[in-house]
């Protein structure tokens, strides 16, 4: 049962406006709501107008999205006490990114033609079923620490020792006759083929979620076909995975050959066993997703480091040691802030560059928060907010984004420093 | 009895009296001698007045001050005589006659308008002769020659001229002339029919003829203007060809004041010897389309710049009702009726149905909506009333989303100030035109809004800024210092309290015994557009403040526009007419009614609140404008107009605190090559000045607290030029070594071409203190006078405004313009931008601040913010150097909500160089600042 407060999502061919699914909150909207939020679009559609998105008090949100002209998808997020409204679930571009998401999501389960044609909607509903897993994810946003699906760039660790990692996927996947293989560590990439990180951002992203869902269901390993929303939306890949410990996946995407029993029999064993102890001490850095070698300053509570170029974002919130008046806020909200802080300035200051890599006609209408980011007269480099829970800190360089958050003890004037040098701190150590 | 004597002054030697008018006893006591004078002059304003009593009536005083004063003259001559006893005798007729009935008042009211009106001439005179360059009639002599050779050399050229015409002065002027008709009473052209044609006084009367000017009139228009020559032919008025069979009726259609295009046929010499002196005469700009639109002209060209831009604002009726067989019933209003509105206006069952429905879905009442439109991208921001629901189409790129709640929220009030509730405003089919209007406004301004200031000379403040700056609810306000609002024995909040207390004399009601017809709840003064007293409780401060925002009377009055405005109408302040609001318990407001009444004289403008009802008597249906209240309004302008000099010296004077430009901080090689190159001279003298008015230089402060100069040694420069060397220099200090100020020292030279008109202070206070303050005094003083920490001055700009009060401060536009540079006004704009987004995010968790606008339940996910900075980068634009990669500067705007110890919103932007707290920075900015 999904959790209160997490966005409701509606789902219609878009012709017929007859609904496939709806996914999330307790409450099920009632069809006549269902159909008139449909038919309000629909309506528009006729007209020229294409309603886009529509906000009410309390921070109460809907937003329609319609992709290749044939699957309508509609979230909707109560405001108010206790609702979405006042969670990082709530904001414009969380939302809109989660329609993306569940779009390709689709794509990745079920192929484009499918989705794109709709000869029989009935079909389309029972073949629908296997991607809920999935789209509750998304939904739930559930996993600490895991910001892909807002970010658009993949969740990764930073091993202790990447160089053996790396080596060892590059092996495995060549000897499986692929160029596509990835190593997973607790939901987050710890290293990957050049090739995997050629792909796509959304497809790197969905890919590492698709892979936690498939982890979650307890088999050890397990053979799934998948189509890639932007390299081939149309011919299934295989996507191999294996368990190498509870925590630690490694998949490889494959054409045809080699078989899951060949693979797993041939193949895992004699590169991944050698490496038993490099995994668990990579499982030991756990959510810290930073080698201990480098550690943030003591009062930086939270960090979130993207890699502009890479497409790649890792995220550490640090364990609370000093007790302080006021208390500082607790894990999971600083996960949450992080989020909201992120949102806050991606939708204010720091357009996100990712839409370049959406194809055309899926192209969100220019959401509004771009447009309000693309008239300032000068750049914007740096941002800051003080609230009264701690103090968050967003800096952008060509290459970098780093977002964090340090408590209210912080003096203002030092953030700037305190950021910087984190930024250095990391860069330097890892290389990221 | 002095008044009397100036007053007979005025008679014989006009001039003289001029000096006299600051006098505050004349003034105070023109309430009570000008009543006596015999005339049935009626307030020009009089025929505006609307059935249902309101009034605005718009006057520009540009180009016509020499016209009015023509007239005023003669209504001198002919009418003011009289002694003390003859005073004295009519003051005792006209007490029995007030007495008796209390409509007879009026003529005598007239009179006073007449009188007040005179002396508004006579002391616009006066400017007229303390700065001779402001109008300069061309002698009519100088221009005859070319008439003569017009004869000879034949080459036609056609020219327009825009002249402002005023009927109402007709009524007035006894010059209403039998022969020339309106052609000359009213443009003061010239034109004997025979002349023409050649025929000596066997003129054929009826045949059309063209109107050859023949001679101008003295301080007429046509003369002002300066390029209607005689000789010229007159071949259209506003595109209407006129001859003489037809000018008087074409002249006699123009209603009121306004300004007529001339179409005039010249004849112009081969070698044009005129044609220099032509151009060197100013011509009067056109007035703006914003003055024309607050005239009521017609707005379809207006509109139609904006057709493509889609922008709708309509009133729907969620209630459906069959029984009715009028079409689109559910819309009760709907603006523009043009292309822009149609596609909005085709989905409107979108905007009713989400209304109805999404209450059900999220929890709560539908705020935006964002639609796509072919290309645009359009936010609409509704607001429900009872079962009606009104929408508003924006486009994007004029309001972002973030603030559109404001401008919706605003727009509500002001509707609701204006009509009592949004209902009262749209269901009513009589204030369908003043509605047009009043939207037509609304979206100029958010549209367009450089079109509707063109043809002024007011800088303005840009899309964002302008957004912004309305948007807060509060008033820009004028700091003075306190010998300024006392000067000349005149306190300005001792006459305005004068003014509310409603003890006119002998005009007042009280002196019949009568009840009042208003209690005055209080007033506030505005001087070129900023507060410089207010006597009203903030939220009737913020709602008349409104009103004034949506006529853009603010930037109106800023300008040398307004010879007179006079506003009455009825209006619902938003605190009084609740009755849920949180008063003590056992008090309950008076139901009465309220009317708003606003005068503007030139740069003044004073705008009243009264109460009818209540402790006054009930006020009719439709109650009119009242000639006394007016009239005392307009003397107590009067009376306060011997503070102009101060303001404007307080106004010229440099910004304090003390600003810097951006462009100081960006080295700009073109301008450093140049100053090397060109001019070592400046160099030397920079040198000299810096080492020279080190010491005394900073004297000048310690008079005035609160005033200080630009920095970086641009002021010593600038100063040198003046003549007053170094009174307003920032000590440049030698003592303050550093790299990055070294290195400043070089283009501290560069800004000397751009800002070498920098005014400084007067150096009246100087003299002695100078003397007697020591460097270390001074040094204090200047640090004192600057906001920012630091060795250098790195504030840019800044925004502070005080909630509890509803007034803001702000650099004034003419500080900001003696900046200049050209970066600087991006930054500018590009602050007020990131304020949209800062105070957006004040206002998204703060819940408690417009709780009446829109009660949030649910916090927002980030909590409370208190302040907000974001880091900006600039580079100066067209880099040509390919060797170097271009400098850049980086500068902070960083947002801080106060709320102890009084509420306050505070922006600011300064360089980066300087690490500053935001909160010292307000607390320095805000000390001593009260109203």
């Amino acid at each position: 049962m999904a959790q209160d407060g997490t966005p409701q999502l509606i789902c219609l061919t878009a012709s017929s406006g007859v609904p496939l699914f709806t996914r999330g909150a307790n409450r099920q909207l009632p069809f006549s709501v269902i159909g008139s939020l449909n038919g309000v679009h629909m309506f528009g559609g006729s007209q020229g107008v294409v309603v886009s998105s529509s906000s009410t008090e309390g921070g109460g949100k809907v937003v329609w999205r319609v992709f290749q002209d044939s699957v309508m998808l509609i979230a909707v997020c109560r405001g108010g006490h206790g609702g979405a409204g006042s969670s990082s679930r709530a904001e414009q571009v969380f939302l809109q990114r989660l329609l993306e998401n569940v779009w390709n999501c689709m794509v990745l389960v079920l192929g484009q033609d499918e989705l794109g044609n709709v000869r029989n909607v009935e079909r389309l509903k029972k073949d629908l079923r296997s991607c809920f897993s999935l789209i509750d994810q998304l939904l739930e946003d559930g996993q600490e620490g895991v910001f892909g699906n807002l970010t658009h760039c993949a969740d990764s660790l930073l091993p202790p020792d990447p160089g053996l990692l790396q080596e060892a996927v590059d092996g495995f996947a060549k000897s499986a006759d692929s160029e596509f293989g990835c190593l997973i560590v607790r939901g987050r990439i710890a290293a990957a083929t050049e090739k995997w990180w050629r792909l796509a951002p959304q497809e790197v992203v969905l890919l590492s979620a698709l892979v936690r869902s498939l982890a979650g269901s307890g088999t050890s390993s397990c053979d799934y076909p998948v189509f890639l929303p932007r390299g081939s939306p149309n011919v299934a890949h295989r996507l191999l995975r294996f368990q190498l410990l509870p925590g630690a996946d490694v998949c490889i995407l494959c054409g045809p050959t080699p078989s899951l029993h060949r693979a797993e029999t041939r193949l895992v064993v004699p590169f991944w066993a050698p490496l038993m102890e490099t995994l668990r001490a990579c499982l030991a850095v756990g959510q810290h997703c930073l080698p201990a070698s480098v550690s943030p300053r003591p009062d930086v509570m939270a960090v979130l480091l993207i890699n502009r170029e890479t497409r790649r974002c890792v995220t550490c919130v640090q364990p609370n040691l000093q007790t302080s008046d006021p208390p500082l806020p607790s894990r999971q909200r600083c996960w949450e802030l992080l989020k909201l802080f992120y949102s806050f300035s991606v939708t204010r200051y720091f357009p996100q560059e990712d839409t370049l890599c959406v194809v055309p006609e899926d192209k969100d209408p220019r959401s509004n928060a771009e447009d309000f980011v693309l008239s300032f007269s000068h750049n914007p480099l740096q941002c800051y907010l003080v609230t009264e829970e701690c103090k968050s800190f967003g800096l952008q360089t060509p290459q970098h984004q780093l977002f964090l958050l340090t408590p209210l003890s912080v003096p203002t004037f030092a953030l700037q420093t305190l950021a910087s040098q984190t930024l250095s701190d990391i860069v330097s150590a890892t290389g990221f | 009895m002095a008044s009397s004597k100036i007053q007979l002054d005025t008679e014989k030697t006009l001039p003289q009296t001029m000096e006299d008018t600051a006098d505050v006893s004349d003034c105070e006591s023109s309430s009570s001698f000008l009543s006596e004078c015999s005339s049935d002059l009626e307030p020009e304003w009089l025929d505006d007045i609307q059935q249902n009593g309101e009034l605005f009536y718009l006057e520009l005083s540009e180009g016509e001050e020499e016209a009015a004063l023509a007239q005023a003259n003669a209504v001198a001559t002919n009418h003011v005589r009289f002694s003390e006893t003859e005073a004295e005798i009519n003051s005792e007729k006209n007490k029995k006659h007030q007495c008796s009935s209390r409509t007879k008042k009026e003529p005598t009211l007239k009179k006073l308008a007449r009188m007040l009106r005179r002396k508004q001439r006579t002391s616009q005179r006066r400017e007229g002769k303390e700065n001779p360059t402001l109008s300069h009639p061309p002698s009519i002599l100088k221009n005859q020659p070319s008439q003569r050779q017009g004869v000879t050399v034949q080459q036609q050229h056609r020219k327009d001229v825009c002249v402002y015409l005023n009927p109402k002065r007709l009524g007035s002027s006894p010059l209403k002339s039998e022969k020339g008709g309106l052609l000359e009473a009213l443009l003061g052209v010239i034109h004997h029919p025979s002349w023409g044609s050649g025929q000596m006084c066997t003129a054929v009367e009826g045949k059309e003829e063209r109107l050859m000017v023949h001679g101008l009139i003295p301080n007429s228009p046509a003369i002002k203007c300066s390029r209607i020559l005689i000789g010229d032919v007159l071949v259209a008025v506003d595109d209407i060809d006129v001859t003489t069979e037809n000018i008087e009726r074409v002249l006699s259609c123009i209603p009121g004041p306004t300004q007529v295009r001339l179409t005039l046929e010249s004849v112009v010499d081969g070698n044009s010897l005129s044609d220099a002196s032509l151009r060197k005469a100013k011509a009067s700009p056109p007035v703006s389309q914003l003055v024309r639109l607050l005239w009521g002209g017609d707005t379809a060209e207006l509109q139609m710049s904006i057709g493509h831009v889609p922008h709708v604002a309509m009133y729907l009726s969620l209630k459906l009702d069959s029984v009715s067989s009028k079409e689109e019933e559910e819309i009760w209003y709907q603006y523009p009726v043009s292309d822009a509105s149609v596609q909005l206006k085709g989905v409107r069952g979108i905007f009713l149905t989400l209304c109805d429905m999404l209450e059900n879905v999220t929890g709560g009442q539908i705020i935006s909506s964002s639609l796509l439109l072919g290309k645009h991208l359009v936010h609409v921001g509704y607001r429900k009333e009872n079962s009606n629901l009104l929408v508003i189409g924006l486009p994007a790129e004029r309001v972002p989303l973030l603030y559109l709640q404001t401008v919706v929220g605003d727009l509500v009030r002001t509707l609701k100030v204006m009509y009592g509730s949004l209902d009262g405003a749209f269901c009513n089919e009589e204030h369908a035109p003043k509605l047009d209007h009043f939207f037509c406004l609304f979206f100029q301004q958010l549209i367009q809004p450089s079109r509707l200031r063109d043809g002024s000379s007011a800088p303005h403040p840009g899309a964002s800024g302008a957004l912004f700056l309305d948007g807060l609810p509060a008033v820009q306000w004028l700091p003075l210092p306190p010998e300024i609002k006392v000067q000349s024995k005149i306190c300005v909040d001792t006459v305005l309290s004068d003014f509310e207390s409603s003890d006119f004399g002998e005009m007042s009601e009280d002196f019949f015994g009568l009840r009042r017809m208003y209690v005055i709840l209080g007033s506030c003064l505005f001087y070129r557009s900023y507060l410089i007293a207010n006597h009203l409780p903030k939220e009737d401060l913020l709602d008349v403040c409104l009103y004034c925002q949506h006529y853009c009377l603010l930037p109106l009055a800023a300008e040398q526009r307004v010879g007179q405005l006079v506003i009455w109408r009825e209006v619902f302040p938003q605190h009084r007419v609740s009755k849920d609001a949180s008063t003590a318990p056992g008090y309950r407001q008076p139901p009465g009614r309220h009317f708003l009444l606003i005068v503007g004289l030139r740069h003044f403008m004073q705008c009243v609140l009264l109460e009818a009802g209540g402790c006054a008597s009930p006020a009719p249906a439709s109650a009119g404008p009242d000639c006394i209240y007016i009239d005392q309004a307009k003397a107590t302008l009067l009376q306060l107009e011997a503070l102009e000099s101060g303001i404007e010296e307080r106004l010229n004077a440099p910004p304090a605190p003390c600003l810097s430009c951006a462009d100081w901080f960006l080295p700009s090689a073109a301008t450093r090559d140049s100053l090397a190159s060109s001019s070592p001279v400046f160099s030397k003298l920079t040198g000299a000045v810096k080492g020279a008015s080190d010491s005394r230089g900073r004297g000048l402060f310690g008079d005035r607290s609160r005033r200080f100069s630009p920095q970086r040694g641009l002021s010593d420069s600038g100063s040198e030029g003046q003549g007053d060397a170094g009174l307003g220099s920032t000590p440049e200090s030698p003592r303050k070594p550093g790299g990055r100020r070294n290195s400043l020292g070089s283009d501290g030279g560069g800004g000397l071409f751009k800002i070498p008109r920098m005014k400084h202070p007067n150096p009246f206070y100087l003299g002695t203190l100078r003397k007697t303050l020591t460097e270390r005094e001074t040094e204090e003083m200047y640090n004192t006078n600057k906001l920012t920490s630091g060795a250098e001055n790195t504030l840019f700009h800044y925004v502070l405004m005080e909630t509890v009060q509803g007034i803001f401060i702000t650099p004034t536009h003419r500080e900001v313009a003696q900046l200049s540079g050209s970066i600087h006004p991006q930054l500018i704009h590009n602050f007020h931008h990131c304020c949209l987004s800062i105070r957006a995010a004040f206002q998204q968790s703060l819940p408690g601040r417009r709780a009446a606008d829109r009660p949030r339940a649910g916090g927002w996910g980030l909590g409370p913010i208190k302040e907000h900075g974001v880091l900006f980068q600039c580079k100066p634009e067209n880099w040509t150097d390919q060797r170097k990669p271009a400098p850049t500067m980086t500068y902070w705007v960083i947002g801080r909500m106060l709320l102890e110890p009084v509420p306050q919103e505070f922006y600011v932007c300064f360089h980066d160089s300087v690490a500053e707290v935001p909160v010292e920075m307000a607390f320095r900015l805000s000390f001593g600042l009260a109203l």
